[in-house]
């Protein structure tokens, strides 16, 4: 089993105040002076507490039960159910991973809220949000470029509570990658602390595509972070 | 209706709050929801008709302009604060009771959640609609939402969730409620909430949005 720990800076993430008014339901080209300044603000204060920490770990001892549709890792039988399990069932490998962006931006945001200034807290989650699911982006390009060399391809990245695979099911992805470097913690129901945390699966092998989103694949149809591509 | 509520009305609308406060534009450098409030209590305006003519019909507005996706979490948070900020000059009215407000909404996110974006902007809109708050924040367990049912007769519960796994104690939480207060009524939100979950727990109303919540809410209102 290999796997990589990475620590990345806000600045590599590539995220601007568009992304951030987007993830607010602006749609595209709409904006609002008031809220743009603070998002600019706000999005100083967060590269300077951010902390973003991205692991993966390769596992190539898994099985494949087609008709169940379940995928056993070392010991570990993920019920994925069969959306994810049809993504990535042509696996040879598996790489489990677990990102962060750090527990600071939230308690900056419980303490804007409690302190009345709400619309501060919630752009302090919002870009929170957004810095854990672009260092999820970067930890996979990495592993992407990783692969590559070996010609080896990688799929999306899934994760529990996802397309139909249960969120409780976190536990064994918990299970598998105990000691993490991202020291993300979970609660007995399969809540990451610190909040802003993603965890997930991604297939690595020959036959395997990164489609554009995986927004396709999910069926939460009016999510306000659908993407069309 | 007066000049200075319809102001009022005005700066809460567009998340004026005070003097200091550059948006919108066109009133930069002029009096917000701060100061408006506190002049038309001065000039002898009653805090029942500041909230029910200028205050409760802003927020309305602005609930009704979110649904339709005319403005967006951010602009409505800012007129949530302008809102609060006309709100502080009322308190002591309603602490002496000479004004009354709609009636007591407890809220909480349910045991093992931590999540409380989702929850405070419900409970910032029902405030806005005229309902005094009483929320009991993040990872809450059944007892402390039946302690405050106890401490607070009469009051609704609004329940929140974001996990399906904590959607589970959302469950446990309204069968003790409806076990113990079987008057009392419970709303349930939040992402993974449907509907039909709400029906099947026994809960009496699901809202994807605060909006729907507080149309639901104005039915129970005590005045
Ligand atoms: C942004 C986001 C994240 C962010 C963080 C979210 C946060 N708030 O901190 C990040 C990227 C970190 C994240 C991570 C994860 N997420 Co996520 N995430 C979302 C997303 C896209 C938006 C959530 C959000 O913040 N919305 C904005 C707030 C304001 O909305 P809200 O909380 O829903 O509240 C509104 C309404 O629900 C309602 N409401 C809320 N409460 C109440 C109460 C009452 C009484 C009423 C009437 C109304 C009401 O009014 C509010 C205002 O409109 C949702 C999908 C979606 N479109 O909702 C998934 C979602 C919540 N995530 C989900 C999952 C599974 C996860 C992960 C477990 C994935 C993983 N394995 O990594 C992790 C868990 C993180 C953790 N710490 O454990 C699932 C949860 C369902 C489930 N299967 O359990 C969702 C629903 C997506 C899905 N699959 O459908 N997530």
């Amino acid at each position: 089993m290999t796997g990589k720990t990475f620590q990345f800076e806000f600045r590599d993430l590539n995220i601007n105040v568009d992304n951030i008014e987007r993830a607010m339901g602006y749609p595209e080209g709409e904006s609002h002076e008031a809220i743009y300044d603070i998002v600019v603000k706000v999005m100083k204060q967060v590269e300077a507490i951010c902390d973003l920490k991205a692991e993966y770990r390769i596992f190539n001892d898994i099985s494949y039960d087609d008709a169940n549709r379940r995928i056993t890792v070392q010991r570990t039988v993920l019920n994925t159910g069969k959306i994810i399990y049809r993504q990535i069932k042509k696996s040879d490998a598996l790489a489990l991973f677990v990102c962060t962006a750090g527990r600071e931006i939230e308690e900056r945001s419980r303490t804007a809220m409690r302190e009345s200034d709400v619309l501060e807290g919630y752009i302090y989650d919002i870009i929170g949000s957004a810095a854990v699911e672009a260092t999820a982006e970067l930890m996979q390009d990495e592993l992407e470029h990783f692969m590559k060399s070996s010609d080896l391809k990688i799929s999306n990245r899934f994760s529990p509570g996802y397309c139909g695979w249960d969120v409780a099911e976190q536990h064994k992805l918990f299970g598998l990658i105990p000691d993490n470097y991202c020291a993300i913690s979970l609660t007995s129901s399969a809540l990451m602390d610190p909040v802003k945390s993603v965890s997930g699966i991604i297939g690595i092998g020959p036959d395997l595509k990164r489609q554009a989103s995986t927004c396709r694949f999910c069926d939460m149809k009016d999510c306000l972070y659908r993407r069309q591509d | 209706m007066s000049e200075l509520l319809t102001q009022l009305s005005y700066c809460v609308e567009f998340g004026k709050i005070d003097k200091a406060s550059p948006y919108p534009p066109n009133l930069k450098g002029q009096e917000g929801a701060d100061e408006i409030a506190r002049r038309a209590l001065d000039e002898g305006i009653k805090p029942d008709e500041i909230l029910d003519k200028a205050l409760i019909p802003a927020m309305a507005i602005v609930g009704d302009k979110f649904t339709k996706k005319i403005i967006y979490v951010p602009q409505m948070l800012m007129a949530a604060k302008a809102m609060s900020s006309a709100m502080k000059h009322l308190k002591p009215y309603f602490q002496s009771g000479e004004t009354k407000r709609k009636g007591k909404f407890i809220i909480g996110t349910v045991s093992g959640d931590l999540h409380d974006i989702g929850k405070n902007l419900v409970a910032m809109m029902i405030e806005g609609a005229g309902w005094e708050i009483i929320d009991l924040g993040v990872d809450v367990n059944t007892d402390k939402f039946l302690k405050a049912i106890n401490d607070n007769p009469g009051a609704v519960v609004g329940l929140s969730a974001l996990l399906t796994t904590t959607m589970e104690h959302m469950k446990k939480t309204v069968e003790a409620i409806k076990g113990n207060y079987s008057g009392v009524t419970t709303l349930v939100g939040g992402a993974p909430v449907t509907m039909d979950y709400c029906l099947k727990i026994g809960a009496d109303f699901y809202s994807p949005d605060p909006q729907g919540a507080v149309n639901y809410l104005n039915q129970f209102a005590l005045k």
